[in-house]
């Protein structure tokens, strides 16, 4: 019959084996963020070219004040920056620049873009982190309560918390949190970077319309598991409920939550744009929009490709994650 | 210690769903439930373990080591498990979690974990060695054999030590070398001193395990005895039918057929055939043919690759080395294939009558030929008012046949149509099929690890992975 089975179930896979998951995801990303970077620098590029009026002129006004604006200073600003250049010969100078990751110097303020793109990176992230940890746990724990009983009223009164929560949009919410803790109660400042609690506010914005879709998900997922045969067999092993949380529930759950983080990573970003320009907080979204008032070409460029890679690096990190929490094979094909 | 049921009764909005007045379970006695699918005897075992759905009621008393429970009472029993109550469950693949390793899942059953995490460790790698699985403590639930996982699973009920164990169909989706492996797993745990109670509708796995067989049907047990009696002489007719629908005891019409002639046109043919999957060499240098109205069965265990032969023969899959044509007559349509699980092969959210109307359509078919193949296949036509999972698994499946033969096909491919059904209504469903078949003279190519069946059906038979070890629990010592 010419049919051999060789069985080599029992023997682990070696190192090699093993790590070729991981090189995919990152070669996988790698690709990712590089034509994330041509795509979003091009199309800053072509944005900034079709907007009205001229960019000499604004660009003046940015560094010498409205007043002092006139057809000779906005000469003088054209020819110092290459202005008057075809607009290809100023998009190939700007790539590569990227190449040598020279991000250029502020049109308005003569600065380095990538210092100034340091300090509000470091913003953002810290605000972000703060609304993920925030999101995470309330999230996390108001979809695992709802989960204990499907449809009890803890179930039905998360759910209505959920709807209420995502259908206020995050600038009314933050608004309406501005007026009430700072205003009225005055316990919070509205703005500001760095003094006491500061971060609460934005943070909390944030984190609202993350946590209702964290809850959302967690309880669908945890609700799913509870009703497992894994999760019943652990029980009739004879572990106690909170083992069989510990060592079965978290863990399954935290694979689809990890997975789903990637997939909000982009609703993230989004909202870090809108809620900084809000609080006044000096972080990416912020710097974008100040750039973009002022036609500030290398700095929108760079605080867009810094948002670009920022959704492929937290893509990236949930990929990693979701391997080492998972170990099955994705599209792995059965046989018989 | 003994195990003692009294007037068990589970009930669902006033029907009776287990109606069991005695049970007594004894050590070194195994006792086996067997019976079809909604006799009861499932329930029966779960309401003991108290692992009954909520919506269910159930009422009596259980002695169990000394003490009198009240059965009604589920959350009684939570104490015992793993200890005193254990439960090998259904599907063992489904009962591992997929993200932990098999080792940790073995050790957290051991009493007093995980504060003696130490010693459940080293308890655990000890029990594994013992059944053959050493190497797989460090390994993940997905790379094991389904009779690995069953292995596994056991590994992980007993490391408790809990002297009763309720065994749950424990064989369902083994095949033959897995289901002796499992026998004797099972019977070691009675020759240490353990109370054995199995439910399965696996009438060879019943006979392996000896002791005590209870026949269940319609919430009663209708017949109960010495296994050697019961399965070889059976007094009540219940059990005569159950026994006659093994398919080593099959006398059907459709059975007797000559081979078709030499010279009948071959519809498929695949020459040099190899095909490896993750560097596991499934076969190599095969070649097979199927004639008009030819019957071929493609047996042989769990892995051996015989869905994908079939799903190569299809051009479903391509072969690593190798070609397959087919003859001009299989044309749009005159292929089927029959799925495995047919609850997979219906979309869930329509119904099945929806699913047909489209069908008679795409192909503009006669709607009588359906109304003819329903009562032919002993199919109500109400059920095409209800979704797919509101009918039962042999209903389903009959249903397929009927999409597939609809068609008029010239060859059939039935991909273990009956292995998640029990013996009743594997022999209804196949009767149905060959019925079929057998008038449309189609060709039939048929992938079953179940021997009997594939010997009961076919007339050429096609065994791969012939030289796999069948029994390598056998290799080490107890």
């Amino acid at each position: 019959m010419g049919t051999e089975v060789s069985a080599q179930l029992d023997a682990a896979p070696p190192v090699k084996a093993r790590l070729a998951p991981l090189a995919a995801v990152l070669r996988r990303r790698a690709l990712q963020a590089v034509g994330v970077v041509l795509l979003v620098s091009t199309a800053c590029f072509a944005i900034v070219q079709s907007l009205p009026g001229d960019i000499a002129f604004r660009i003046a006004a940015g560094r010498y004040g409205y007043d002092a604006v006139t057809a000779s200073s906005a000469a003088a600003v054209r020819a110092d920056l290459g202005l008057d250049q075809p607009a290809w010969q100023q998009l190939f100078g700007w790539w590569a620049d990227v190449a040598r990751l020279d991000l250029g110097k502020s049109l308005v303020t003569n600065a380095d873009v990538g210092d100034e793109l340091g300090l509000s990176l470091a913003a953002s992230l810290q605000l972000a982190a703060a609304a993920l940890l925030l999101a995470c746990a309330f999230g996390t724990a108001a979809g695992a309560f709802a989960a204990r009983h499907p449809g009890g009223l803890v179930d039905r009164a998360t759910d209505a918390g959920v709807t209420l929560a995502r259908a206020f949009p995050p600038f009314l919410l933050g608004l309406a949190l501005i007026l009430v803790f700072s205003v009225h109660l005055g316990v919070l400042p509205a703005a500001g970077h760095g003094d006491g609690g500061s971060i609460i506010l934005p943070a909390l914005t944030l984190a609202i319309g993350l946590a209702a879709l964290f809850a959302r998900v967690s309880r669908d997922t945890i609700a799913g598991i509870l009703a497992s045969d894994y999760v019943g067999f652990a029980r009739t092993k004879g572990l106690s409920a909170r083992l069989v949380y510990l060592r079965h529930v978290l863990r399954n759950a935290g694979v689809t939550l990890i997975a789903y983080l990637g997939v909000q990573a982009l609703i993230l970003i989004e909202g870090v744009v809108v809620i900084e320009s809000l609080f006044g907080w000096p972080g990416l979204g912020h710097a974008l929009v100040h750039a973009v008032f002022w036609r500030d070409l290398p700095m929108i460029q760079a605080s867009a490709l810094a948002l670009a890679l920022l959704v492929v690096a937290i893509n990236t990190a949930a990929d990693l994650a979701g391997l080492a929490a998972d170990p099955r094979p994705r599209n792995r094909k059965a046989f018989q | 210690m003994n195990l003692h049921v009294k007037d068990l009764t589970v009930t669902h909005r006033g029907r009776t769903l287990v109606d069991v007045p005695e049970l007594e379970l004894q050590p070194r006695r195994p006792v086996t439930i067997v019976g079809e699918s909604g006799s009861g005897k499932s329930l029966l075992a779960h309401t003991i373990m108290g692992t009954l759905p909520p919506e269910l009621t159930a009422r009596g008393s259980l002695l169990i080591d000394g003490q009198v429970l009240d059965i009604a009472d589920m959350a009684n029993r939570r104490r015992l498990w793993g200890r005193t109550l254990a439960l090998l469950p259904q599907e063992p693949v489904l009962a591992l979690d997929p993200t932990m390793r098999v080792g940790g899942q073995v050790a957290e059953g051991f009493p007093g974990f995980p504060a003696r995490r130490r010693e459940a460790r080293s308890a655990a790698g000890t029990l594994l060695k013992a059944l053959g699985l050493g190497a797989s403590a460090q390994a993940y639930p997905h790379t094991l054999s389904g009779g690995m996982a069953q292995r596994a699973a056991f590994a992980a009920a007993t490391i408790g030590q809990a002297s009763v164990l309720i065994a749950d169909e424990p064989s369902k989706g083994l095949d033959v070398g897995a289901r002796d492996e499992l026998a004797a797993l099972l019977g070691r745990h009675v020759e240490v001193g353990g109370i054995l109670l199995t439910i399965t509708h696996d009438l060879e796995l019943a006979r392996q395990l000896g002791g005590e067989v209870l026949v269940m049907r319609d919430a009663t047990v209708v017949e109960h005895g010495p296994a050697g009696q019961v399965l070889a002489e059976p007094s009540h007719s219940y059990t005569q039918r159950l026994i006659a629908a093994e398919p080593s005891h099959w006398t059907y019409p459709w059975m007797d057929r000559t081979a078709p002639a030499a010279e009948a046109p071959r519809l498929v043919s695949g020459r040099g055939l190899a095909k490896s999957f993750g560097g596991r060499t499934l076969f190599s240098d095969l070649s097979v043919a199927v004639r008009a109205g030819e019957r071929l069965a493609i047996s042989g265990p769990s892995g051996c690759g015989k869905t994908t032969l079939g799903n190569i023969l299809l051009r479903l899959t391509a072969p690593d080395v190798g070609q397959v044509s087919h003859a001009a007559e299989l044309g749009v349509g005159r292929l089927q294939k029959l799925y495995q699980d047919p609850a997979l092969a219906f979309p869930p959210r329509a119904t099945l009558g929806d699913g047909f109307r489209d069908l008679l359509r795409r192909h503009r078919l006669d709607p009588a030929r359906l109304d003819e193949l329903l009562p032919a296949l002993r199919l109500q036509p109400e059920l095409l008012g209800r979704l797919p999972g509101q009918v039962s698994g042999g209903e389903l499946q009959r249903l397929a046949v009927i999409r597939a033969m609809l068609l008029e096909p010239a060859l059939l491919f039935a991909d273990e149509p009956t292995s998640r059904l029990d013996l009743i209504t594997q022999e209804e469903t196949i009767c149905a099929l060959m019925e079929q078949v057998d008038r449309q003279d189609c060709a039939l190519v048929l992938v079953t690890h179940d021997e009997s069946l594939a010997h009961a059906v076919a007339g050429r038979r096609l065994q791969l992975g012939q030289d796999t070890s069948t029994s390598r629990l056998a290799k080490t010592p107890a």
